[in-house]
Protein backbone atom coordinates (compact mmCIF):
# COMPACT_ATOMS: atom_id res chain seq x y z
CA UNK A 1 0.00 0.00 0.00
CA UNK A 2 1.24 3.48 -0.79
CA UNK A 3 1.28 5.55 2.39
CA UNK A 4 0.35 9.19 1.92
CA UNK A 5 3.42 10.57 3.63
CA UNK A 6 3.32 14.21 2.70
CA UNK A 7 -0.30 15.09 3.46
CA UNK A 8 -1.43 12.82 6.27
CA UNK A 9 -1.22 14.33 9.72
CA UNK A 10 -0.93 11.03 11.50
CA UNK A 11 2.18 10.04 13.42
CA UNK A 12 3.99 7.31 11.40
CA UNK A 13 3.46 5.05 14.43
CA UNK A 14 -0.22 4.64 13.60
CA UNK A 15 -1.31 1.44 11.83
CA UNK A 16 -4.11 0.92 9.32
CA UNK A 17 -7.45 -0.50 10.57
CA UNK A 18 -8.44 -4.04 9.48
CA UNK A 19 -12.20 -4.41 8.77
CA UNK A 20 -12.29 -8.17 8.01
CA UNK A 21 -12.57 -10.67 10.83
CA UNK A 22 -10.79 -13.63 9.12
CA UNK A 23 -7.21 -12.59 10.13
CA UNK A 24 -8.29 -12.42 13.78
CA UNK A 25 -10.07 -15.76 13.72
CA UNK A 26 -7.04 -17.64 12.35
CA UNK A 27 -5.48 -19.88 15.03
CA UNK A 28 -1.88 -19.09 16.04
CA UNK A 29 -0.28 -22.07 14.32
CA UNK A 30 -1.48 -21.14 10.83
CA UNK A 31 -0.06 -17.63 10.91
CA UNK A 32 3.19 -16.92 9.08
CA UNK A 33 6.11 -15.01 10.67
CA UNK A 34 5.06 -11.65 9.23
CA UNK A 35 1.49 -12.06 10.33
CA UNK A 36 2.61 -12.90 13.84
CA UNK A 37 4.80 -9.81 13.91
CA UNK A 38 1.91 -7.73 12.57
CA UNK A 39 -0.42 -9.00 15.32
CA UNK A 40 2.18 -8.24 18.00
CA UNK A 41 2.62 -4.77 16.59
CA UNK A 42 -1.13 -4.20 16.75
CA UNK A 43 -1.16 -4.84 20.46
CA UNK A 44 1.24 -1.94 21.13
CA UNK A 45 0.80 0.60 18.36
CA UNK A 46 -2.22 2.93 18.04
CA UNK A 47 -4.55 2.52 15.02
CA UNK A 48 -5.88 5.21 12.66
CA UNK A 49 -9.58 6.07 12.52
CA UNK A 50 -11.45 4.07 9.89
CA UNK A 51 -12.84 6.16 6.98
CA UNK A 52 -16.64 6.09 6.59
CA UNK A 53 -16.38 4.13 3.32
CA UNK A 54 -14.68 1.19 5.05
CA UNK A 55 -17.25 -1.44 6.05
CA UNK A 56 -16.97 -4.89 7.60
CA UNK A 57 -20.17 -6.05 5.91
CA UNK A 58 -19.95 -9.14 3.68
CA UNK A 59 -22.10 -7.32 1.12
CA UNK A 60 -19.65 -4.45 0.68
CA UNK A 61 -18.42 -3.95 -2.89
CA UNK A 62 -15.68 -1.36 -3.67
CA UNK A 63 -16.87 -0.77 -7.25
CA UNK A 64 -20.43 -0.09 -6.12
CA UNK A 65 -19.15 2.30 -3.43
CA UNK A 66 -17.05 4.17 -6.00
CA UNK A 67 -20.03 4.45 -8.33
CA UNK A 68 -22.25 5.69 -5.49
CA UNK A 69 -19.67 8.34 -4.63
CA UNK A 70 -19.60 9.51 -8.23
CA UNK A 71 -23.41 9.74 -8.30
CA UNK A 72 -23.43 11.77 -5.08
CA UNK A 73 -24.25 15.48 -5.31
CA UNK A 74 -23.21 17.99 -2.64
CA UNK A 75 -22.36 15.28 -0.16
CA UNK A 76 -25.80 13.67 -0.04
CA UNK A 77 -24.57 10.10 0.36
CA UNK A 78 -27.90 8.93 1.82
CA UNK A 79 -29.72 9.83 -1.40
CA UNK A 80 -26.98 8.41 -3.65
CA UNK A 81 -26.97 5.11 -1.76
CA UNK A 82 -30.75 4.79 -1.83
CA UNK A 83 -30.76 5.49 -5.59
CA UNK A 84 -28.11 2.79 -6.05
CA UNK A 85 -30.07 0.21 -4.05
CA UNK A 86 -33.27 1.07 -5.95
CA UNK A 87 -31.35 0.62 -9.23
CA UNK A 88 -30.08 -2.82 -8.20
CA UNK A 89 -33.57 -3.80 -7.11
CA UNK A 90 -35.07 -2.58 -10.41
CA UNK A 91 -32.51 -4.62 -12.42
CA UNK A 92 -33.28 -7.68 -10.29
CA UNK A 93 -37.04 -7.31 -10.73
CA UNK A 94 -36.83 -6.93 -14.51
CA UNK A 95 -34.54 -9.93 -14.87
CA UNK A 96 -36.61 -12.10 -12.50
CA UNK A 97 -39.81 -11.33 -14.42
CA UNK A 98 -38.08 -12.32 -17.64
CA UNK A 99 -36.71 -15.44 -15.95
CA UNK A 100 -40.08 -16.63 -14.65
CA UNK A 101 -41.77 -16.10 -17.99
CA UNK A 102 -39.04 -17.75 -20.08
CA UNK A 103 -39.28 -21.42 -21.17
CA UNK A 104 -37.09 -23.99 -19.39
CA UNK A 105 -34.20 -24.16 -21.87
CA UNK A 106 -33.64 -20.40 -21.85
CA UNK A 107 -33.69 -20.03 -18.09
CA UNK A 108 -29.95 -20.61 -17.66
CA UNK A 109 -29.01 -17.89 -20.13
CA UNK A 110 -30.83 -15.16 -18.18
CA UNK A 111 -28.57 -13.53 -15.60
CA UNK A 112 -30.47 -12.39 -12.51
CA UNK A 113 -27.68 -11.24 -10.20
CA UNK A 114 -27.63 -7.41 -10.31
CA UNK A 115 -23.98 -7.28 -9.16
CA UNK A 116 -22.80 -9.53 -11.99
CA UNK A 117 -24.76 -7.42 -14.48
CA UNK A 118 -23.30 -4.21 -13.05
CA UNK A 119 -19.69 -5.44 -13.20
CA UNK A 120 -20.08 -6.85 -16.69
CA UNK A 121 -21.81 -3.71 -17.98
CA UNK A 122 -19.02 -1.50 -16.65
CA UNK A 123 -16.41 -3.78 -18.17
CA UNK A 124 -18.16 -3.57 -21.52
CA UNK A 125 -18.20 0.23 -21.32
CA UNK A 126 -14.50 0.64 -20.59
CA UNK A 127 -12.50 2.08 -23.54
CA UNK A 128 -9.17 0.42 -24.42
CA UNK A 129 -7.44 3.45 -25.82
CA UNK A 130 -7.92 7.14 -25.09
CA UNK A 131 -7.07 10.49 -26.61
CA UNK A 132 -5.07 13.32 -25.10
CA UNK A 133 -4.31 16.87 -26.25
CA UNK A 134 -0.60 17.38 -27.06
CA UNK A 135 0.64 20.79 -28.25
CA UNK A 136 3.47 20.69 -30.77
CA UNK A 137 4.60 23.63 -32.88
CA UNK A 138 1.70 25.84 -31.82
CA UNK A 139 -1.02 23.34 -32.84
CA UNK A 140 -2.87 20.92 -30.50
CA UNK A 141 -3.30 17.36 -31.73
CA UNK A 142 -5.55 14.59 -30.40
CA UNK A 143 -3.05 11.81 -29.74
CA UNK A 144 -4.06 8.22 -28.98
CA UNK A 145 -2.60 7.04 -25.64
CA UNK A 146 -2.91 3.92 -23.49
CA UNK A 147 -5.13 4.30 -20.41
CA UNK A 148 -4.55 3.01 -16.92
CA UNK A 149 -7.12 0.75 -15.25
CA UNK A 150 -8.27 3.49 -12.94
CA UNK A 151 -8.80 5.91 -15.82
CA UNK A 152 -10.79 3.29 -17.79
CA UNK A 153 -13.07 2.60 -14.82
CA UNK A 154 -13.53 6.31 -14.20
CA UNK A 155 -14.42 7.04 -17.83
CA UNK A 156 -16.96 4.18 -17.96
CA UNK A 157 -18.69 5.32 -14.78
CA UNK A 158 -18.63 8.98 -15.81
CA UNK A 159 -20.18 8.29 -19.21
CA UNK A 160 -22.89 6.14 -17.66
CA UNK A 161 -23.85 8.79 -15.11
CA UNK A 162 -23.83 11.73 -17.55
CA UNK A 163 -25.85 9.72 -20.05
CA UNK A 164 -28.48 8.93 -17.42
CA UNK A 165 -28.63 12.48 -16.13
CA UNK A 166 -28.99 14.20 -19.48
CA UNK A 167 -30.77 11.96 -21.96
CA UNK A 168 -33.90 11.11 -20.04
CA UNK A 169 -37.46 12.35 -19.91
CA UNK A 170 -38.16 14.86 -17.15
CA UNK A 171 -40.45 12.45 -15.30
CA UNK A 172 -38.36 9.22 -15.38
CA UNK A 173 -36.60 8.43 -12.13
CA UNK A 174 -32.85 7.89 -12.03
CA UNK A 175 -32.98 4.23 -10.85
CA UNK A 176 -35.29 3.31 -13.72
CA UNK A 177 -33.11 5.00 -16.36
CA UNK A 178 -29.89 3.65 -14.85
CA UNK A 179 -31.23 0.09 -14.75
CA UNK A 180 -32.25 0.41 -18.41
CA UNK A 181 -28.79 1.67 -19.41
CA UNK A 182 -27.00 -1.02 -17.39
CA UNK A 183 -29.04 -3.78 -19.01
CA UNK A 184 -28.31 -2.37 -22.48
CA UNK A 185 -24.60 -2.10 -21.69
CA UNK A 186 -24.64 -5.68 -20.40
CA UNK A 187 -25.82 -6.77 -23.85
CA UNK A 188 -23.29 -4.50 -25.62
CA UNK A 189 -25.96 -2.14 -26.94
CA UNK A 190 -26.96 1.35 -25.93
CA UNK A 191 -25.59 4.90 -26.13
CA UNK A 192 -22.63 4.40 -23.76
CA UNK A 193 -21.21 1.56 -25.85
CA UNK A 194 -21.68 3.74 -28.91
CA UNK A 195 -19.67 6.50 -27.27
CA UNK A 196 -16.88 4.03 -26.53
CA UNK A 197 -16.87 2.92 -30.19
CA UNK A 198 -16.77 6.56 -31.35
CA UNK A 199 -13.71 7.14 -29.16
CA UNK A 200 -12.01 4.04 -30.55
CA UNK A 201 -12.70 5.21 -34.13
CA UNK A 202 -11.24 8.67 -33.40
CA UNK A 203 -8.13 7.05 -31.95
CA UNK A 204 -7.83 4.80 -35.02
CA UNK A 205 -8.26 7.83 -37.28
CA UNK A 206 -5.50 9.74 -35.48
CA UNK A 207 -3.03 6.86 -35.63
CA UNK A 208 -0.57 9.03 -37.52
CA UNK A 209 0.04 11.26 -34.49
CA UNK A 210 0.78 8.35 -32.16
CA UNK A 211 4.53 9.08 -32.30
CA UNK A 212 3.92 12.48 -30.64
CA UNK A 213 3.58 10.65 -27.38
CA UNK A 214 6.82 10.66 -25.42
CA UNK A 215 5.94 8.46 -22.43
CA UNK B 1 -81.35 -16.92 3.17
CA UNK B 2 -78.15 -16.00 1.44
CA UNK B 3 -75.71 -18.58 0.25
CA UNK B 4 -72.97 -19.06 2.85
CA UNK B 5 -70.72 -21.10 0.64
CA UNK B 6 -67.44 -20.03 -0.76
CA UNK B 7 -68.10 -16.95 -2.82
CA UNK B 8 -65.06 -17.39 -4.97
CA UNK B 9 -63.70 -19.56 -7.66
CA UNK B 10 -65.35 -22.94 -7.68
CA UNK B 11 -62.28 -24.25 -9.48
CA UNK B 12 -60.07 -23.22 -6.57
CA UNK B 13 -62.35 -25.08 -4.20
CA UNK B 14 -62.15 -28.27 -6.26
CA UNK B 15 -58.36 -28.01 -6.43
CA UNK B 16 -58.23 -27.71 -2.65
CA UNK B 17 -60.38 -30.72 -1.89
CA UNK B 18 -58.04 -32.93 -3.91
CA UNK B 19 -54.98 -31.78 -1.93
CA UNK B 20 -55.47 -32.80 1.69
CA UNK B 21 -54.27 -30.66 4.52
CA UNK B 22 -51.10 -32.65 5.23
CA UNK B 23 -48.01 -30.49 5.34
CA UNK B 24 -45.36 -30.63 2.72
CA UNK B 25 -42.72 -32.47 4.79
CA UNK B 26 -43.40 -35.82 3.20
CA UNK B 27 -43.49 -34.44 -0.34
CA UNK B 28 -40.75 -32.87 -2.39
CA UNK B 29 -38.09 -30.99 -0.38
CA UNK B 30 -39.75 -27.82 -1.63
CA UNK B 31 -40.23 -26.22 1.63
CA UNK B 32 -40.53 -26.78 5.28
CA UNK B 33 -41.72 -23.22 5.37
CA UNK B 34 -44.49 -23.54 2.82
CA UNK B 35 -47.88 -25.03 3.44
CA UNK B 36 -50.33 -26.30 0.90
CA UNK B 37 -53.24 -25.26 3.12
CA UNK B 38 -54.76 -22.42 1.18
CA UNK B 39 -57.89 -21.94 3.30
CA UNK B 40 -57.39 -19.60 6.29
CA UNK B 41 -60.20 -21.37 8.16
CA UNK B 42 -58.00 -24.45 8.55
CA UNK B 43 -54.86 -22.64 9.74
CA UNK B 44 -53.75 -23.75 13.21
CA UNK B 45 -50.62 -23.39 15.39
CA UNK B 46 -49.11 -26.16 13.34
CA UNK B 47 -49.00 -23.78 10.39
CA UNK B 48 -47.41 -20.98 12.35
CA UNK B 49 -44.39 -19.45 10.60
CA UNK B 50 -45.33 -20.96 7.26
CA UNK B 51 -46.36 -19.21 4.08
CA UNK B 52 -49.57 -20.07 2.30
CA UNK B 53 -50.50 -19.34 -1.28
CA UNK B 54 -53.46 -17.25 -2.42
CA UNK B 55 -54.43 -17.96 -6.06
CA UNK B 56 -54.05 -14.87 -8.23
CA UNK B 57 -57.71 -14.75 -9.29
CA UNK B 58 -58.74 -14.66 -5.64
CA UNK B 59 -56.30 -11.84 -5.02
CA UNK B 60 -57.93 -9.75 -7.72
CA UNK B 61 -61.41 -10.50 -6.42
CA UNK B 62 -60.81 -10.14 -2.67
CA UNK B 63 -58.14 -7.41 -2.57
CA UNK B 64 -58.84 -4.82 -5.27
CA UNK B 65 -57.40 -2.17 -2.96
CA UNK B 66 -56.20 -3.68 0.30
CA UNK B 67 -52.62 -4.84 -0.13
CA UNK B 68 -49.53 -2.70 0.58
CA UNK B 69 -47.71 -1.40 -2.50
CA UNK B 70 -44.48 -3.35 -1.92
CA UNK B 71 -46.44 -6.58 -1.53
CA UNK B 72 -48.20 -5.96 -4.84
CA UNK B 73 -44.83 -5.48 -6.54
CA UNK B 74 -43.66 -8.74 -4.95
CA UNK B 75 -46.74 -10.56 -6.26
CA UNK B 76 -45.95 -9.31 -9.75
CA UNK B 77 -42.27 -10.31 -9.60
CA UNK B 78 -42.73 -13.77 -8.10
CA UNK B 79 -46.01 -14.48 -9.94
CA UNK B 80 -47.62 -15.71 -6.72
CA UNK B 81 -49.07 -14.24 -3.53
CA UNK B 82 -47.69 -15.85 -0.34
CA UNK B 83 -48.78 -14.69 3.08
CA UNK B 84 -47.14 -15.76 6.32
CA UNK B 85 -49.35 -17.30 9.00
CA UNK B 86 -48.45 -15.61 12.28
CA UNK B 87 -49.65 -15.81 15.86
CA UNK B 88 -51.67 -12.54 16.05
CA UNK B 89 -53.66 -13.57 12.96
CA UNK B 90 -54.31 -17.03 14.41
CA UNK B 91 -55.57 -15.47 17.66
CA UNK B 92 -57.91 -13.17 15.74
CA UNK B 93 -59.25 -16.03 13.62
CA UNK B 94 -59.89 -18.10 16.75
CA UNK B 95 -61.79 -15.18 18.31
CA UNK B 96 -63.85 -14.73 15.15
CA UNK B 97 -64.68 -18.43 14.93
CA UNK B 98 -65.85 -18.51 18.53
CA UNK B 99 -67.78 -15.25 18.59
CA UNK B 100 -71.52 -15.09 19.13
CA UNK B 101 -73.17 -13.06 16.41
CA UNK B 102 -76.28 -12.23 18.40
CA UNK B 103 -74.17 -10.01 20.66
CA UNK B 104 -72.98 -6.53 19.61
CA UNK B 105 -69.99 -6.51 17.28
CA UNK B 106 -66.61 -6.97 18.99
CA UNK B 107 -63.87 -4.49 18.09
CA UNK B 108 -60.31 -5.69 17.54
CA UNK B 109 -57.43 -3.22 17.33
CA UNK B 110 -54.18 -4.49 15.80
CA UNK B 111 -51.23 -2.40 16.93
CA UNK B 112 -47.45 -2.65 16.87
CA UNK B 113 -44.31 -0.85 15.84
CA UNK B 114 -43.62 0.24 12.30
CA UNK B 115 -43.34 -2.46 9.70
CA UNK B 116 -44.22 -5.46 11.88
CA UNK B 117 -47.07 -6.78 9.72
CA UNK B 118 -50.30 -5.17 10.94
CA UNK B 119 -51.74 -4.58 7.46
CA UNK B 120 -50.80 -8.12 6.39
CA UNK B 121 -52.59 -9.53 9.45
CA UNK B 122 -55.65 -7.52 8.46
CA UNK B 123 -55.45 -8.89 4.92
CA UNK B 124 -55.22 -12.44 6.27
CA UNK B 125 -58.41 -11.89 8.29
CA UNK B 126 -60.16 -10.29 5.29
CA UNK B 127 -59.23 -13.31 3.16
CA UNK B 128 -60.64 -15.67 5.80
CA UNK B 129 -63.89 -13.75 6.02
CA UNK B 130 -64.38 -13.59 2.28
CA UNK B 131 -63.72 -17.35 2.07
CA UNK B 132 -66.40 -17.87 4.72
CA UNK B 133 -68.83 -15.78 2.70
CA UNK B 134 -68.99 -12.66 4.84
CA UNK B 135 -69.61 -9.18 3.42
CA UNK B 136 -66.30 -7.39 3.76
CA UNK B 137 -66.22 -3.61 4.13
CA UNK B 138 -62.49 -2.97 3.64
CA UNK B 139 -61.18 0.57 3.88
CA UNK B 140 -57.54 0.28 2.77
CA UNK B 141 -56.23 3.39 4.50
CA UNK B 142 -58.38 5.88 6.38
CA UNK B 143 -55.47 8.36 6.27
CA UNK B 144 -56.07 8.84 2.53
CA UNK B 145 -59.43 10.38 3.39
CA UNK B 146 -58.02 13.08 5.69
CA UNK B 147 -55.15 14.35 3.58
CA UNK B 148 -54.25 15.28 0.00
CA UNK B 149 -57.82 15.85 -1.10
CA UNK B 150 -58.00 17.83 -4.35
CA UNK B 151 -61.74 18.52 -4.30
CA UNK B 152 -63.85 19.34 -1.29
CA UNK B 153 -67.51 20.02 -1.99
CA UNK B 154 -70.06 21.29 0.45
CA UNK B 155 -72.45 18.47 1.19
CA UNK B 156 -76.00 18.89 -0.11
CA UNK B 157 -77.42 16.67 2.65
CA UNK B 158 -76.03 18.62 5.59
CA UNK B 159 -74.80 22.18 5.19
CA UNK B 160 -71.93 21.92 7.73
CA UNK B 161 -70.27 18.88 6.22
CA UNK B 162 -67.81 18.51 3.36
CA UNK B 163 -67.87 15.88 0.64
CA UNK B 164 -64.95 14.11 -1.01
CA UNK B 165 -66.14 12.89 -4.42
CA UNK B 166 -62.83 11.44 -5.69
CA UNK B 167 -62.02 9.26 -2.70
CA UNK B 168 -65.63 8.14 -2.30
CA UNK B 169 -65.98 7.09 -5.95
CA UNK B 170 -62.63 5.24 -5.91
CA UNK B 171 -63.72 3.33 -2.81
CA UNK B 172 -67.14 2.51 -4.27
CA UNK B 173 -65.53 1.08 -7.42
CA UNK B 174 -63.32 -1.26 -5.39
CA UNK B 175 -66.20 -2.18 -3.06
CA UNK B 176 -68.23 -3.20 -6.07
CA UNK B 177 -65.56 -5.60 -7.41
CA UNK B 178 -65.09 -7.33 -4.08
CA UNK B 179 -68.74 -7.85 -3.08
CA UNK B 180 -70.64 -8.37 -6.33
CA UNK B 181 -73.20 -10.92 -5.24
CA UNK B 182 -74.18 -9.22 -1.98
CA UNK B 183 -75.04 -5.99 -3.75
CA UNK B 184 -77.59 -7.86 -5.84
CA UNK B 185 -79.23 -9.51 -2.86
CA UNK B 186 -79.46 -6.78 -0.21
CA UNK B 187 -82.39 -4.44 -0.69
CA UNK B 188 -82.79 -0.85 0.47
CA UNK B 189 -85.33 -0.14 3.19
CA UNK B 190 -86.04 3.49 2.54
CA UNK B 191 -86.46 5.84 -0.36
CA UNK B 192 -83.36 8.01 -1.01
CA UNK B 193 -83.41 11.28 -2.97
CA UNK B 194 -80.30 12.24 -4.92
CA UNK B 195 -80.84 15.91 -5.68
CA UNK B 196 -84.18 17.09 -7.09
CA UNK B 197 -84.89 14.54 -9.78
CA UNK B 198 -83.16 11.26 -9.11
CA UNK B 199 -84.15 8.85 -6.40
CA UNK B 200 -83.77 5.23 -5.42
CA UNK B 201 -87.03 3.49 -4.43
CA UNK B 202 -87.49 1.24 -1.45
CA UNK B 203 -86.70 -2.42 -2.10
CA UNK B 204 -84.19 -1.83 -4.91
CA UNK B 205 -80.90 -3.77 -4.72
CA UNK B 206 -77.96 -1.92 -3.18
CA UNK B 207 -76.16 -2.23 -6.48
CA UNK B 208 -78.25 0.66 -7.80
CA UNK B 209 -77.12 2.92 -4.97
CA UNK B 210 -73.49 2.09 -5.76
CA UNK B 211 -74.00 2.69 -9.45
CA UNK B 212 -75.72 5.97 -8.70
CA UNK B 213 -72.69 7.00 -6.64
CA UNK B 214 -70.33 6.05 -9.46
CA UNK B 215 -72.38 7.76 -12.16
CA UNK B 216 -73.02 10.98 -10.27
CA UNK B 217 -69.68 11.66 -8.65
CA UNK B 218 -71.03 14.65 -6.74
CA UNK B 219 -73.24 12.44 -4.60
CA UNK B 220 -70.66 9.66 -4.17
CA UNK B 221 -70.01 10.41 -0.48
CA UNK B 222 -73.75 10.33 0.23
CA UNK B 223 -73.96 7.01 -1.62
CA UNK B 224 -71.24 5.65 0.66
CA UNK B 225 -73.21 6.90 3.68
CA UNK B 226 -76.36 5.16 2.44
CA UNK B 227 -74.51 1.89 1.85
CA UNK B 228 -73.00 1.91 5.34
CA UNK B 229 -76.36 2.73 6.92
CA UNK B 230 -78.21 -0.04 5.10
CA UNK B 231 -75.57 -2.64 5.95
CA UNK B 232 -75.61 -1.67 9.62
CA UNK B 233 -79.37 -1.87 9.88
CA UNK B 234 -79.69 -5.17 8.07
CA UNK B 235 -76.77 -7.07 9.56
CA UNK B 236 -78.55 -8.10 12.78
CA UNK B 237 -81.08 -10.12 10.81
CA UNK B 238 -78.46 -12.79 10.23
CA UNK B 239 -78.80 -13.25 6.52
CA UNK B 240 -75.18 -12.19 6.06
CA UNK B 241 -72.22 -11.48 8.31
CA UNK B 242 -70.54 -8.11 8.12
CA UNK B 243 -66.82 -7.49 8.60
CA UNK B 244 -65.70 -3.88 8.91
CA UNK B 245 -61.95 -3.80 8.24
CA UNK B 246 -60.36 -0.37 8.63
CA UNK B 247 -56.64 0.22 8.18
CA UNK B 248 -55.29 3.30 9.96
CA UNK B 249 -58.31 3.86 12.17
CA UNK B 250 -56.47 6.55 14.11
CA UNK B 251 -57.15 8.90 11.20
CA UNK B 252 -60.81 9.11 12.18
CA UNK B 253 -60.01 10.98 15.40
CA UNK B 254 -57.34 13.67 15.47
CA UNK B 255 -56.64 16.39 12.94
CA UNK B 256 -56.83 16.53 9.18
CA UNK B 257 -54.39 18.18 6.79
CA UNK B 258 -57.23 19.73 4.79
CA UNK B 259 -58.51 23.29 4.97
CA UNK B 260 -61.60 25.08 3.75
CA UNK B 261 -61.56 27.87 1.18
CA UNK B 262 -61.08 30.49 3.86
CA UNK B 263 -57.99 28.59 5.06
CA UNK B 264 -59.59 27.46 8.34
CA UNK B 265 -58.69 23.90 9.35
CA UNK B 266 -61.19 21.08 8.84
CA UNK B 267 -61.85 18.75 11.74
CA UNK B 268 -62.64 15.10 10.95
CA UNK B 269 -66.33 15.36 11.99
CA UNK B 270 -66.92 17.80 9.16
CA UNK B 271 -66.11 15.20 6.52
CA UNK B 272 -69.09 13.03 5.50
CA UNK B 273 -66.98 9.93 4.88
CA UNK B 274 -65.30 10.12 8.29
CA UNK B 275 -68.60 10.87 10.04
CA UNK B 276 -70.30 7.82 8.54
CA UNK B 277 -67.31 5.59 9.19
CA UNK B 278 -67.26 6.58 12.85
CA UNK B 279 -70.88 5.49 13.13
CA UNK B 280 -69.94 2.19 11.53
CA UNK B 281 -67.13 1.54 13.99
CA UNK B 282 -69.48 1.96 17.02
CA UNK B 283 -70.49 -1.33 18.56
CA UNK B 284 -74.25 -0.72 18.55
CA UNK B 285 -74.96 -3.30 15.83
CA UNK B 286 -74.71 -7.08 15.86
CA UNK B 287 -74.06 -9.84 13.38
CA UNK B 288 -70.40 -9.29 12.54
CA UNK B 289 -67.07 -7.95 13.74
CA UNK B 290 -64.93 -4.83 13.45
CA UNK B 291 -61.20 -5.35 12.88
CA UNK B 292 -59.03 -2.23 12.78
CA UNK B 293 -55.34 -1.39 12.55
CA UNK B 294 -53.45 1.53 14.00
CA UNK B 295 -50.87 3.06 11.74
CA UNK B 296 -48.26 5.67 12.49
CA UNK B 297 -46.78 5.85 8.97
CA UNK B 298 -49.68 7.72 7.36
CA UNK B 299 -50.80 9.56 10.46
CA UNK B 300 -50.79 13.31 10.81
CA UNK B 301 -49.18 15.29 13.60
CA UNK B 302 -48.16 12.24 15.61
CA UNK B 303 -44.52 11.52 16.65
CA UNK B 304 -42.81 8.70 14.83
CA UNK B 305 -42.12 6.73 18.01
CA UNK B 306 -45.83 6.44 18.91
CA UNK B 307 -47.35 3.02 18.42
CA UNK B 308 -49.64 2.25 21.37
CA UNK B 309 -53.42 2.77 21.06
CA UNK B 310 -53.39 5.44 23.78
CA UNK B 311 -50.84 7.59 21.92
CA UNK B 312 -52.17 7.19 18.41
CA UNK B 313 -55.92 7.37 19.02
CA UNK B 314 -55.78 10.24 21.48
CA UNK B 315 -58.33 10.65 24.25
CA UNK B 316 -61.32 11.07 21.92
CA UNK B 317 -60.55 8.05 19.79
CA UNK B 318 -59.72 5.82 22.74
CA UNK B 319 -63.02 6.69 24.46
CA UNK B 320 -64.93 6.08 21.25
CA UNK B 321 -63.31 2.71 20.64
CA UNK B 322 -63.19 1.87 24.32
CA UNK B 323 -64.15 -1.74 24.91
CA UNK B 324 -61.82 -3.30 22.30
CA UNK B 325 -59.59 -6.36 22.10
CA UNK B 326 -55.96 -5.22 21.59
CA UNK B 327 -53.79 -7.49 19.44
CA UNK B 328 -50.07 -6.65 19.49
CA UNK B 329 -48.00 -7.67 16.47
CA UNK B 330 -44.31 -8.27 17.28
CA UNK B 331 -41.27 -8.55 14.99
CA UNK B 332 -40.37 -11.91 13.44
CA UNK B 333 -39.58 -14.75 15.83
CA UNK B 334 -36.40 -16.77 14.90
CA UNK B 335 -38.58 -19.40 13.22
CA UNK B 336 -40.49 -16.85 11.17
CA UNK B 337 -37.23 -15.17 10.15
CA UNK B 338 -35.83 -18.51 8.94
CA UNK B 339 -39.01 -19.12 7.02
CA UNK B 340 -38.93 -15.69 5.33
CA UNK B 341 -35.22 -16.01 4.51
CA UNK B 342 -35.75 -19.47 3.05
CA UNK B 343 -38.61 -18.18 0.91
CA UNK B 344 -36.48 -15.37 -0.53
CA UNK B 345 -33.70 -17.84 -1.29
CA UNK B 346 -36.05 -20.24 -2.95
CA UNK B 347 -37.64 -17.56 -5.14
CA UNK B 348 -34.15 -16.35 -6.11
CA UNK B 349 -34.80 -12.95 -4.58
CA UNK B 350 -31.48 -12.98 -2.67
CA UNK B 351 -29.01 -13.05 -5.56
CA UNK B 352 -25.79 -11.92 -3.86
CA UNK B 353 -23.36 -14.86 -3.39
CA UNK B 354 -22.65 -13.91 0.21
CA UNK B 355 -26.36 -13.79 1.04
CA UNK B 356 -26.49 -17.60 0.82
CA UNK B 357 -23.84 -18.01 3.55
CA UNK B 358 -24.33 -18.17 7.31
CA UNK B 359 -22.46 -14.87 7.71
CA UNK B 360 -24.82 -13.15 5.29
CA UNK B 361 -27.86 -14.52 7.11
CA UNK B 362 -26.53 -13.39 10.49
CA UNK B 363 -25.82 -9.97 9.05
CA UNK B 364 -29.35 -9.66 7.60
CA UNK B 365 -30.83 -10.70 10.92
CA UNK B 366 -28.75 -8.12 12.77
CA UNK B 367 -29.30 -5.24 10.35
CA UNK B 368 -33.06 -5.75 10.09
CA UNK B 369 -33.57 -6.49 13.79
CA UNK B 370 -36.05 -9.18 12.65
CA UNK B 371 -38.38 -6.42 11.47
CA UNK B 372 -40.31 -7.65 8.41
CA UNK B 373 -40.24 -4.34 6.55
CA UNK B 374 -36.52 -3.74 7.15
CA UNK B 375 -35.74 -7.26 6.03
CA UNK B 376 -37.68 -6.75 2.83
CA UNK B 377 -35.99 -3.41 2.13
CA UNK B 378 -32.54 -4.86 2.81
CA UNK B 379 -33.13 -7.92 0.67
CA UNK B 380 -34.17 -5.71 -2.26
CA UNK B 381 -30.77 -4.69 -3.60
CA UNK B 382 -29.02 -7.90 -2.48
Amino acid sequence: RIMPVRWSRYNPNYLEPEPKKEPYQKPLEERTEEEREQMDLKTVRPIKAAPPTMSSSVFNDPLISKFTNMMMKSGNKVLARSLMSQTLEAIKRKQLEKYHKAPENEKETIECNPYVIFHQALKNCQPIIGLSNITKGGKTYQVPIPLTDNRKRFLAMKWLITECRENKHRRTMMPEKLSQELLLAFNNEGPVIKKKHVLHKMAEANRAYAHFRWW
Amino acid sequence: QLDHGCALHAAARDGLSSVSSRDVLAERPRAVFHTSESDPAKHTEQHEGRLYNIPLEEVKAVFPHGLPHRFQQQIQTFNEARLMVRKPALELLACLKGSNFAHPAVRYVIYGERGTGKTMTLCHVVHYCSRQGWLVLHIPDAHLWVKNCKELLQSSYNKDRLDQPLQASAWLKNFKTSNERFLQEIKTQKKYMWGKRESTEEGRPLREVVEQGLARVRSASDAVGVVLRELKQQSHRGSFRLLVAVDGVNALWGRTALSKEDKSPVSPEELTLVHNLRKMVMNDWSGGAIVTTLSQTGSLFKPSSAYTPQELLGKEGFDALDPFVPIPVPNYSPREFESCYGYYLERKWLQHEKAHTEDGKAELRFLSGSNPRQLERLAGPL
